[in-house]
């Protein structure tokens, strides 16, 4: 079969894998920015025990394979009473894990800041939480939106990893075409073509998002 | 858990540490000769160059994984999942060795070039004297971070019926049940290896440390 005739026949079934694919890189990449101010925020006002859990929380998933915390997740949390759908497990998973990372990446914009601010917000009267949400949080957020945009590049790209713990993303359902037809090749070339649009399109997005806050 | 399924997962860690050495070896020499080509007079030289990068990047592993998996036995190849595991690892991280040296190349600042050159050193010893110990240098701490990933990347060839650690695990899990303990243990053991070679990394980088040298952090 021609690839043409094998991509007008199938290509539309790609459709509802797609969404998936997109929703959960798009609401686990939020997930993980929020909580990565969690972690910085644990790290900046968390004493020295707080900044010493954070590094260890931190430690262990810099180190392990993404695929630990999934299947963790997914085979452990139905044995302690909580038998998610393979998504909401897969989800967490990247949460927790880019999670790690972006309160890192977090960390080092945080460094940019001018030590002044934080005495001009004192001499304001701005309470610790104040100067966090309206003084520390903004400028962090603007100076990450770069290495933003790489994790979340590599968050989407991780997404695949959920087709082994069967959610119907992307991936999987190249699997099932494959499967269906026998036509591995075509199904996941098509697979590789839509991430790479995926990916260039989040990092055009975010080199915008860039540009527009610059100067701000 | 008893001992054999400790050696078992022992084993699978085994596997994978070979695995992610073999393509931290062959990956570091496709790398080379890739950056090599970043740095082209031919323009059609670059472009291919980008487009490796843009590939290998814009694409998940595993799919790239399935890809040569499927293609391979269709170009009548007869490998099992080891090579094709092996041969998409290096390509993958191939791509990523290449844009750290390219990234270090271009760190080297412009005077050390030009006193190079205006010593009147041959090429080769240009290379050798001036440029590699530089490269070396700028480019350890994200060769490193590379080499960690690799280790990591590594456990999604069991997606694709690689026998190593996160496969040994699965396979436990499935036989026993025992979720924490064996991903816990699987955990520690990935844990380890990425740290030790981490630690050994910035042990290394010391050690070259050059004392009196004003570019930027070596």
């Amino acid at each position: 079969m021609s690839y043409a005739r094998w991509f007008t026949i199938y290509g539309p079934s790609y459709l509802n894998a797609l969404g998936w694919t997109a929703l959960t890189a798009v609401l686990a990449s939020l997930g993980a920015v929020v909580w990565g101010c969690v972690l910085l925020l644990f790290r900046l006002a968390g004493g020295p025990w707080g900044a010493r859990g954070v590094d260890a929380y931190m430690q262990a998933f810099r180190n392990t394979p993404v695929l630990l915390p999934i299947y963790l997740i997914y085979f452990g949390f139905p044995l302690i009473g909580l038998p998610w759908p393979a998504v909401i497990c897969g989800g967490l998973a990247l949460v927790l894990q880019n999670g790690a990372y972006v309160s890192e990446i977090l960390r080092g914009s945080f460094k940019a800041i001018d030590r002044v601010q934080f005495d001009a917000a004192k001499s304001i009267g701005l309470s610790p939480w104040h100067t966090f949400r309206k003084i520390t949080l903004p400028q962090v957020l603007v100076y990450s939106i770069p290495s933003l945009g790489n994790q979340v590049v590599l968050l989407l790209k991780d997404t695949s990893l959920l087709s082994a713990i069967t959610v119907t993303e992307l991936t999987m359902q190249a699997k099932l075409l494959t499967e269906q037809t026998g036509a591995a090749y075509e199904a996941f070339m098509v697979v590789a073509i839509l991430y790479l649009i995926l990916v260039s399109g989040t990092e055009v997005l975010f080199r915008v998002a860039h540009r527009a806050v610059r100067w701000r | 858990m008893d001992t054999p399924t400790f050696l078992l997962l022992l084993k699978g860690a085994g596997v994978s540490l070979l695995l992610a050495l073999a393509a931290i070896a062959c990956g570091t020499l496709l790398a080379t000769a890739l950056a090599a080509l970043a740095f082209s007079r031919l323009a059609l030289v670059r472009t291919f160059y980008r487009l490796y990068i843009y590939l290998i990047r814009g694409t998940p592993l595993l799919v790239l994984a399935l890809l040569i998996f499927y293609a391979l036995p269709a170009l009548d190849l007869r490998t099992g999942p080891y090579l094709a595991g092996a041969l998409v690892l290096t390509l993958y991280v191939g791509a990523l060795f290449a844009e750290v040296f390219r990234g270090a190349v271009l760190a080297i600042p412009r005077p050390q070039w030009e006193s190079a050159r205006s010593l009147g050193l041959p090429p080769l010893a240009m290379l050798r004297k001036v440029i590699g110990p530089l490269v070396v240098r700028y480019a350890l701490p994200p060769y490193v971070n590379v080499c960690v990933m690799t280790v990591k990347a590594s456990s999604v060839l069991s997606i694709i019926s690689v026998w190593e650690l996160t496969f040994a695990a699965r396979e436990i899990i499935e036989r026993t049940l025992a979720v924490f303990t064996v991903l816990g243990i699987a955990a520690g053991i990935y844990f380890v290896i990425c740290f030790g070679l981490d630690r050994v990394g910035r042990r290394v980088e010391h050690h070259l440390m050059l004392k009196g040298f004003v570019g930027e952090h070596v």
